[in-house]
């Protein structure tokens, strides 16, 4: 299984700002290794976020994403103590969910 | 400057501490009329040497440095801690340190290669185990983490304290340092969320540093009798001939997608080519740039854009470039060019000649995403008469 991603959720005003970086190779499929054969593609596809679980964010990663992203992305409402909770899902099928609390 | 050097460079980031210590101690000798030279001040040979056999001729010169000015100039940490003063931090408060003085340049989670390579990543859980991180070996990680390299914990609490925030080092409360170095190491998993760093406790924790085992001391960095540490391949005969360039993009299609220069970052060894000058222009200076040592071509022309930036500068309008200077602006900012901010030219010319207020109330503020995506900090300790100077010469746009 995957390492957990990092998330940190802050309330500014009335606005919450979610910042996520995720552990992952993010293989594009066009890369030769030094036999010369094509590396698999290998990459997270869907991005999703929830807020008190209402969707507040899916998103489709493709190969130009780098390794190990960092996704910022903010929404209006959110409360300290809410929770926020973030999964992806890869092109072998792998999910990964983690959380976060609004502080 | 004061760069976290890799592990086998350890033996020089010693020396250089022996050495800075030394001269603290030689201004003492030097000053007080002792004859007598420290066998650690000899390792800084010559100044050391000369200071003291001239103090009979500057016997009136000067006075001894007081205690006060002595401390606050030694204020190195050394690998087995000595020098650290007493205090705590935790991963929390780091966290809060790390997003008001750190984040805007060295990325949420240490990750960010625009202004610098990025602080966190590529160490492992079997790193903190070995000691050795394994990523040093392959090939598969292109750069060099501040983790990945460092080995002795004393250097990052040091580094951080003396060079850090980079626009306005020493400025951090020895707790907010503590605090800001738990931070890191949570960030590269080696301490849990609610740790707390002390002086008490950071010598066990020098036992987690996933690369505390890569350093390496025999070599002549450490022992002056001992091997150099690079093996010199140099060709002395039958060697490859020189590249010769044999085509390039022709002038008018060079600077299609904008200055190449511009767009990579101005640290680091990666550069683009300044893509604003004709081929021929770039060659010449590159050569120029050859051919007084290992300067390379991007260091030429920065050096080159700074010369143009002094002389663009009439003399009219010196004073505020002056305040721009003395409040380090143009650590950021060129009068014509993109440094890690935008030009003080692209500015005038987005916000046009009646924009003083916007301006100075902008700069004291600071501000992120307008230009791109590193954030300006806030610049309030300007005094408020010198950021209205400065603004009024951006809205004038008289350069
Ligand atoms: C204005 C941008 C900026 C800010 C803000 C900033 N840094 Fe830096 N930092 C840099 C640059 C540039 C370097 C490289 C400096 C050099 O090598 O001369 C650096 C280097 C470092 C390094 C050494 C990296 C290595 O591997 O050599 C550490 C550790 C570090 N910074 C920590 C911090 C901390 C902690 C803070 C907040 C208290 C901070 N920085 C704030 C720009 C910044
Ligand atoms: C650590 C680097 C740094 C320093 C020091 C710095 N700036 Fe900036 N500045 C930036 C960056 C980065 C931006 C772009 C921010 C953005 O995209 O919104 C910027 C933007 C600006 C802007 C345009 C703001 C806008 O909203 O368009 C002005 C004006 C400005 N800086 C003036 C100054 C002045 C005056 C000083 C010195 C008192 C200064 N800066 C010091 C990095 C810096």
């Amino acid at each position: 299984m995957a390492d957990p991603m990092r998330i940190r959720a802050q309330l500014k005003g009335d606005v919450t700002e979610v910042r996520v970086l995720m552990a992952h190779v993010m293989e594009t499929g066009q890369r030769k290794d030094s036999a010369g054969n094509v590396v698999p593609a290998f990459h997270i596809q869907e991005v999703t976020a929830t807020w008190n679980g209402k969707s507040v964010l899916t998103a489709q990663f493709g190969p130009a994403v780098s390794q190990n992203p960092v996704m910022n992305f903010s929404f209006k409402g959110g409360a300290k103590g809410d929770k926020v909770v973030v999964s992806w899902t890869d092109t072998k099928g792998d999910k990964r969910t983690d959380e976060a609390v609004i502080s | 400057m004061f760069r976290l050097l890799n592990a086998h460079s350890t033996g020089y980031d010693e020396r250089l501490r022996r050495c800075a210590t030394a001269r603290v101690r030689q201004v003492h000798v030097a000053v007080a009329r002792l004859a007598s030279i420290s066998s650690r001040a000899a390792l800084c040979a010559l100044s050391t040497v000369t200071l003291v056999s001239a103090a009979p001729i500057a016997a009136n010169l000067g006075r001894a440095a007081t205690p006060a000015e002595i401390r606050a100039w030694d204020i190195d940490v050394r690998p087995d801690f000595k020098g650290l003063p007493p205090g705590s931090g935790s991963v929390s408060k780091g966290q809060d340190v790390w997003e008001a003085k750190c984040e805007s340049c060295h990325g949420a989670f240490g990750e960010s290669n625009e202004v610098f390579t990025p602080v966190i990543g590529h160490t492992t859980a079997a790193d903190i185990k070995t000691g050795h991180v394994a990523a040093l070996r392959g090939e598969t990680v292109p750069q060099r983490t501040t983790l990945m390299k460092l080995s002795q914990l004393s250097t990052l609490w040091d580094y951080i304290n003396r060079a850090m925030p980079w626009n306005a080092p020493k400025t951090l409360t020895t707790d907010e340092v503590y605090a800001v170095t738990a931070f890191i190491l949570n960030l590269g998993d080696i301490v849990p969320a609610d740790f707390v760093l002390s002086d008490k406790n950071i010598a066990e924790t020098q036992n987690k540093l996933p690369n505390r085992n890569g350093i390496t001391l025999k070599h002549g960095m450490w022992n002056v009798g001992d091997k150099p540490d690079a093996q010199g391949s140099g060709c002395m005969k039958d060697c490859k001939k020189a590249a010769a360039i044999i085509s390039r993009m022709p002038d008018y299609a060079r600077n299609a997608h904008g200055n190449l220069a511009e767009q990579n970052r101005i640290v680091g060894a990666i550069r683009g080519a300044d893509t604003s000058r004709s081929a021929a222009t770039e060659l010449a200076l590159l050569t120029k740039g050859a051919s007084s040592g290992n300067g390379s071509m991007a260091n030429a022309s920065s050096s080159e854009r700074r010369g143009e930036t002094a002389a663009a500068a009439n003399a009219a309008n010196t004073a505020p470039l002056k305040l721009a200077q003395k409040h380090a602006c143009t650590a950021c900012h060129g009068v014509n060019n993109k440094l890690i901010g935008p030009s003080f030219t692209d500015i005038h010319n987005k916000y046009g000649a009646n924009s003083a207020t916007t301006l100075a109330a902008k700069i004291k503020a600071g501000g992120s995403g307008i230009w791109g995506s590193i954030a300006m900090p806030p610049q309030a300790h300007v005094p408020e008469p010198e950021i209205k100077a400065i603004a009024e010469w951006l809205a004038a746009g008289k350069f």
